[in-house]
């Protein structure tokens, strides 16, 4: 029904069981998007967050899709400015991963915002003093960026391509992808610090608030490290998944073998500068404004476990798995790590998102817990069904992964 | 947001702020502008063949790519970064003036896998083939691998006589079980007379400057180990999954491959013969 459309030579399920794959996805969405015009319509009464939680499970999602999706510009700036040549079989899958993360992440915050024909307003007149402006201008930009990055790949289709118009234009914005690689490098770096920025300059939340280098707090570059470490691990995980599911080898083992390696050694760096920041933040300023380090790890489900977890279960462990031989060489391992890995980040962006808030700043404050409403989790699972079915018809009829025909053909 | 408008202050925040961020719109936009007026340009220039090529051998697999030389022997291994244009490549006059005695003794013509391969004629990878014909003009045909692959073409759609053609460009397109197969120019030059898979050529063309310029061509010889190549890539990629990679080792290929061959197979192959992904 839709050959037409297929690529020459990619082997691509029926039309029927594509539609009966993506028709769950599309229930998920619509009631999702029942949810998001619920908040829209009646407000933020329609979500469990309150004066004491501000941010919830939205903000969380934000951050951590925003985390993952780093892998498409760092796998840009490692192909496109560091020529790391291995990396072209990946980079159109990364790109649409990260196209679907930023979009994701913007959706949920103009549900969370409120008001989205006011958007306008952060722009004209900007708090040039907030990390929050810094990030919203930087994720539009890189947005559109994304957005421009996806264009060749979707000029590509097998019929797109036949109109000479758009043939000649993909083949003039392929040339000239290294700029928008290094803008792209730019705008993240900033934004994925300025994310974690937001949480270090909250004086009045100490298990957030951190020392720094002159205005960046050290979770400004705790977030750019993690986001860089882990999003090639979800490159992989992803590449991986993709491939068990539609039954084809997309990429070269040493591809995998490659982007273990890259997010073992930034793991390491991470994991390294996590437990600086830990010691010194747990040692010097909690106790400096005075806090009692003790208290932040008091509250349940929240315990010390939790810091362990982060570090070492999901920081430390895969960092030695990728950075193996023995680790890498098998796929099991290498999936095990890159789980892990991306586990961690979400970890790191929960416990920054909710932690802090559970934690009371004042002594006649209890510790309070927030559990999401139904419209916030039917909001967050239309993110993910929104970027199941963008990918799955990317995967279909544009080419993600350049190897895969020839990896089908033996 | 700009100077004038409410909370706008000629301060270092709004200054190094907004000024970054203008710089990266400036840069975004002027890249993008560059792109959109580079391609308007492109157009009408009529590059539109030269780029599609470019394009399509850009997005060819490595095992499509490998140069002539290392097809011949010569070599052991090296991919083709010229498009398959040796007449810019500098290694290809290097190989040729090194070529070896025994490289030159290859036999041509013949058949090669029960693929008709006629001496006194001239290879392009993508499997048409050149001869001399009266008046300096040139035959260009569909070679035999090809023949075989299209059979009877369903629908013919060939240039008109006096259009002209640019080497690697399209030079003529056939349907066939639905498909639509675009076929390369050999060379450059003018439509002087159309024919077709009954005449045994397809268009007879004056070749720019009068004097062809042949040297991105395969001799019968050097087509040899090339149409092997191809063969057996064809037989590779028409494998059944099950089965896996195999290759026949005798009998004669089918006059016409797209009637025992499914139309996605045909698709796929014609993708991998004609060059075109």
């Amino acid at each position: 029904m839709d050959d037409a459309l297929i690529l020459r030579g990619a082997r691509r399920c029926s039309a029927g069981k594509f539609l009966a794959w993506l028709a769950p996805w599309a229930a998920l969405l619509g009631v999702g998007g029942f949810a998001i015009l619920q908040c829209l319509v009646r407000g933020l009464n329609q979500t469990n967050m309150d004066n004491r939680f501000a941010f919830g499970l939205w903000i969380f999602l934000d951050l951590t899709v925003i985390a993952l999706g780093a892998g498409a510009f760092f796998t840009g700036f490692l192909l496109y400015i560091l020529r790391r040549e291995e990396l072209r079989a990946v980079i159109n899958s990364a790109v649409v991963i990260g196209f679907i993360c930023y979009s994701g992440a913007i959706l949920v915050l103009m549900v969370d915002v409120g008001q989205p024909l006011r958007a306008w307003f952060t722009f004209w007149h900007p708090n040039v003093h907030s990390m929050l402006t810094e990030v919203t201008f930087c994720i539009t930009c890189y947005l559109t960026v994304l957005a421009i990055e996806y264009l060749p790949i979707l000029l590509k289709n097998r019929q797109l391509r036949k109109i000479p118009s758009f043939l000649v234009f993909e083949f003039e914005l392929h040339k000239v992808m290294p700029v928008f690689a290094a803008v792209g490098a730019f705008l993240s770096f900033f934004h994925q610090g300025s994310l974690g920025g937001l949480y270090g300059v909250l004086r009045g939340r100490p298990f957030a608030f951190r020392e720094g280098i002159s205005i960046w707090p050290s979770t400004f570059f705790l977030f750019i490290v993690s986001a860089v470490a882990t999003g090639p691990a979800f490159v992989l995980l992803t590449t991986w998944l993709v491939s068990k599911l539609s039954g084809k080898r997309l990429v070269k083992p040493e591809v995998f073998e490659l982007l273990g390696r890259i997010s073992g050694w930034l793991l390491v760096f991470y994991v390294g500068l996590k437990s600086l920041d830990t010691l010194v933040w747990l040692n010097r300023t909690a106790p400096g404004v005075g806090a009692n380090p003790g208290q932040f790890f008091a509250a349940q489900p929240f315990g010390i476990w939790m810091l362990f977890v982060e570090i070492v279960l999901f920081g430390a462990a895969p960092a030695l798995i990728f950075l193996s031989r023995r680790g890498r060489a098998g796929t099991g391992w290498l999936l095990a790590a890159s789980f892990l890995a991306c586990a961690g980040v979400a970890t790191n962006r929960l416990v920054m998102t909710i932690q802090t808030l559970v934690v009371p700043t004042l002594k006649f404050e209890p510790y309070a817990l927030y559990w999401p409403s139904w419209q916030e989790v039917a909001t967050f699972l239309a993110v993910i069904a929104y970027g199941v079915i963008l990918y799955s018809l990317s995967f279909r009829y544009l080419r993600l992964f350049p190897q895969e025909r020839e990896l089908q053909r033996g | 947001m700009f100077p004038g408008i409410y909370g706008f202050a000629w301060d270092a925040g709004h200054i190094i702020f907004l000024g970054v961020f203008y710089t990266v719109v400036a840069v975004v936009v002027t890249t993008l502008v560059r792109a959109a007026v580079r391609a308007r340009a492109d157009v009408k220039a009529g590059r539109i063949e030269e780029l599609r090529w470019h394009a399509a051998f850009a997005e060819l697999p490595s095992s499509s790519r490998r140069c002539r030389h290392e097809l011949s022997g010569e070599v052991a291994d090296r991919a083709c970064e010229n498009r398959f244009d040796c007449r810019d490549c500098a290694a290809h006059a290097e190989f040729v003036a090194k070529r070896s005695a025994a490289v030159r003794a290859l036999p041509g013509g013949q058949t090669v896998a029960g693929f008709e391969l006629p001496a006194g004629r001239l290879y392009h990878r993508g499997h048409t083939w050149v001869a001399e014909a009266p008046g300096g003009t040139l035959w260009v045909g569909l070679d035999d691998l090809g023949a075989h692959l299209v059979g009877a073409p369903d629908e013919l759609d060939l240039p008109p006589v006096g259009a002209r053609l640019a080497g690697n460009g399209t030079a003529w397109r056939v349907r066939k079980n639905g498909i639509s197969i675009r076929v390369l120019a050999p060379v450059d030059g003018e439509v002087v007379a159309v024919g077709g898979p009954d005449l045994g050529w397809y268009l007879r063309i004056l070749p720019d400057g009068g004097e062809p310029d042949v040297r991105n061509l395969l001799s019968a010889a050097e087509a040899r180990p090339w149409l092997l190549r191809e063969v057996e890539r064809m037989q590779i990629a028409l494998a059944d999954e099950a089965v896996g990679a195999a290759l026949a080792d005798g009998g004669a290929p089918v006059e016409d491959l797209s009637k025992v061959i499914s139309p996605r197979e045909l698709d796929e192959v014609c993708g991998m013969v004609f060059l075109e992904p």
